[in-house]
């Protein structure tokens, strides 16, 4: 990957920011900070999920259609990177 | 598109086996819409039938069934209200009609005597546990009956045979349709079965594992052993099955989802009282088709029915709906069932369509056809079906309006913002119906304010602006498998131009305005 590409972490950030309203929050947002305790909703995670698979042009395998796949930017990225493999 | 008529070809058996090796027409799925479509092409044969479907029809709608003949009593605010729905509703009045020749045809071939044909009249109740939906439905079925002149008339709740409610959940208005009644859907299925063995078409107790043939036709299926049966025609009518089975050969994105309408009903022995003589039931109910009682003969009652939209096609039951059944069939309809004796618990998958119509056509490969998506009445509806069904596979010309042709947008009937009225009106009786408790200073519009928010979020998360049925936002909200197939399904016709829109047609299939 070129070095000026986003890793998927961080794009993973941007989105959960965007998606979940946390522009206020985003500097102290942790990797593992668990998503659903900073107010994520079954609504949001749905919002989430579907832009998760837009930007990075992938289709989450139906196992990872699941609460505990989307707690945290790492569990998120983890799911993204093998989907991509 | 495809649209071979009939080759006469005869069967062709494997060396020694029972099995065809070859048909004119290969029917996959035994429910309703596959075996009358058998019957009829049998009837006007036209050349070799073979029925693929396992016997134990399990996860089948046709096999749960109450089969009601209803069209009237099915009538809900949304039936009427647009071309298209009235297209669709129309479908059920010329089935209406078809049925006391399906059922002359069927009458030697009952496997007991106890009569097809269970009842021919239904009486409607309306009481207060079903909240406002109720009430506006109970309004659009008389107002049907009333444009389409049919009988009816307003009774005394308690001169209904049979109905002996709990006080506080009576009905405090009632009316008797004469001429809807119901019929034995496991006795029907199994005088099919005998009729059809009778006419020489073959049945197999097996499943298809997939379709054979390019992406341009359709040439064969394969058996979940292997057995190959070559065929001029498939028809798929596999029920919440069929849109798997079409995907084996073509995978088309934008063919329409359907979704398992996971049903549960139950048939009990009459232990005392006064047996019920007619269909009694609700109006259609939140997000699903009411209570109802539906004679059986032989002194079994059919109490139902749940509807809930699941991702897993199964033939599970939940406690809850167990519960709600069994509750609201003392409660509201005859407080002595509470001894009736269980003989069967009933439980299927409606073939639910995203916008709710039927799917009966033409595929786009030669030599495959598909008909499915029928949601809550395609038991009555199969007979018309067959006839429509048989006459396209003849090359004649078929009798059912356009519009439910299977490789189309769906169908727009609603605006977002009158889906996201319907979604909190479907919630609330809902809410009632199942008896749910809210802190006493908390309103009603206190929760129509909460279901409208989750609405109008659900919306807001899938971005899409197709107005969606109260069922499929329910299903697409609940659930992230339920969000994506929507979304993902619905976004193929993004920035193409719009979804259909009903059109010009106001007759359905047989003009009884
Ligand atoms: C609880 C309940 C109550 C209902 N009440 C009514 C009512 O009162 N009136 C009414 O008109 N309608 C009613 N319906 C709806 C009605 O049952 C359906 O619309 C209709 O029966 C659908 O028929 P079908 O033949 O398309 O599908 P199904 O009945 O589901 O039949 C499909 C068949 O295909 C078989 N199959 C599946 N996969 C394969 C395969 N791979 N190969 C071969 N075979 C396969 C299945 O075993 C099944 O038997 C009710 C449905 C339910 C669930």
């Amino acid at each position: 990957m070129p070095a000026d590409q986003p890793s998927v972490a961080d794009t993973v950030r941007s989105l959960v920011t965007q998606r979940l309203n946390l522009n206020g929050y985003s500097q102290d947002l942790r990797p593992d900070d668990n998503l659903w305790s900073l107010g994520m909703t079954s609504l949001t995670c749905l919002g989430l999920m579907l832009s998760i698979e837009d930007t990075f042009e992938i289709e989450l395998p139906e196992e990872a259609l699941k609460e505990s796949t989307f707690r945290s930017i790492n569990t998120i990225s983890a799911a993204v990177e093998s989907s991509r493999k | 598109m495809s649209n071979p008529t009939m080759r006469s070809s005869d069967l062709v058996f494997a060396a020694g086996a029972k099995r065809p090796t070859k048909a004119d027409v290969v029917i996959i799925g035994n429910g309703a819409l596959g075996m009358f479509l058998a019957d009829e092409l049998v009837e006007r044969q036209v050349g070799s039938v073979v029925v693929v479907g396992p016997s134990h029809r399990d996860t089948g709608a046709s096999q749960a069934a109450g089969a009601m003949l209803g069209c009237f009593g099915e009538t809900t605010t949304e039936s009427l209200r647009t071309n298209a729905a009235r297209t669709r509703f129309e479908l059920g009045i010329s089935a209406h009609d078809k049925w006391p020749e399906t059922l002359r045809r069927l009458d030697e071939f009952a496997p007991s005597d106890r009569p097809l044909q269970t009842t021919t009249e239904s009486h409607i109740i309306l009481n207060s546990v079903g909240a406002e939906l109720d009430t506006v439905n109970f309004a659009a079925i008389i107002d049907a009956l009333d444009q389409y002149d049919k009988p009816w008339k307003e009774i005394d709740p308690t001169d209904i045979p049979g109905y002996n409610p709990r006080p506080e959940s009576r009905a405090l208005r009632a009316i008797h349709l004469p001429t809807e009644g119901a019929v034995d859907a496991r006795g029907v299925l199994a005088s099919l079965e005998r009729r059809l063995r009778h006419g020489g078409a073959i049945l197999l107790d097996q499943t298809v594992r997939r379709l054979v043939g390019s992406d341009e036709e359709v040439t064969a299926v394969e058996l979940d052993d292997g057995h190959l049966i070559e065929a001029g025609t498939v028809v798929v009518a596999a029920g919440i099955h069929s849109e798997s089975l079409v995907r084996t050969v073509f995978d088309v994105p934008d063919l329409m989802p359907t979704f398992p309408g996971l049903g549960f009903a139950m048939i009990a022995k009459r232990t005392g009282g006064e047996p019920f003589t007619s269909v009694v039931r609700t109006p259609n109910r939140g997000f699903a088709c009411g209570l109802h009682v539906v004679p059986q003969g032989g002194g079994l009652e059919y109490y139902g029915a749940t509807n809930r939209l699941v991702h897993t096609i199964s033939s599970v039951t939940w406690m809850a709906d167990v519960r709600f059944l069994a509750q609201y069939s003392m409660q509201q309809l005859d407080e002595r069932a509470a001894t009736h004796e269980v003989t069967k618990w009933c439980s299927g998958n409606r073939p639910v369509t995203l916008d709710g119509f039927p799917l009966v056509g033409w595929m786009p490969l030669s030599g495959l056809y598909l008909m499915t998506g029928t949601y809550r009445d395609g038991f009555h509806c199969a007979p018309l079906l067959a006839e429509h069904v048989a006459n396209e596979l003849q090359g004649k010309s078929g009798i059912i309006d356009s519009i439910f042709q299977p490789i189309r947008k769906p169908v727009a009937t609603r605006t977002v913002e009158s889906s996201i009225d319907e979604y909190v009106t479907h919630s609330l009786a809902a809410w009632f119906e199942t008896g749910a408790q809210a802190a006493p200073q908390m309103t009603t519009s206190q929760l129509t304010d909460y279901y409208r928010n989750m609405a109008v979020q659900t919306y807001e998360q899938l971005g899409v602006d197709y107005a969606l049925g109260p069922d499929i936002l329910w299903y697409a909200q609940g659930n992230l498998h339920g969000a994506r197939r929507v979304a993902r399904y619905l976004r193929t016709f993004k920035g193409d131009g719009d979804v259909d829109q009903p059109t010009g047609a106001t007759t359905g299939t047989g003009g009884t305005r």
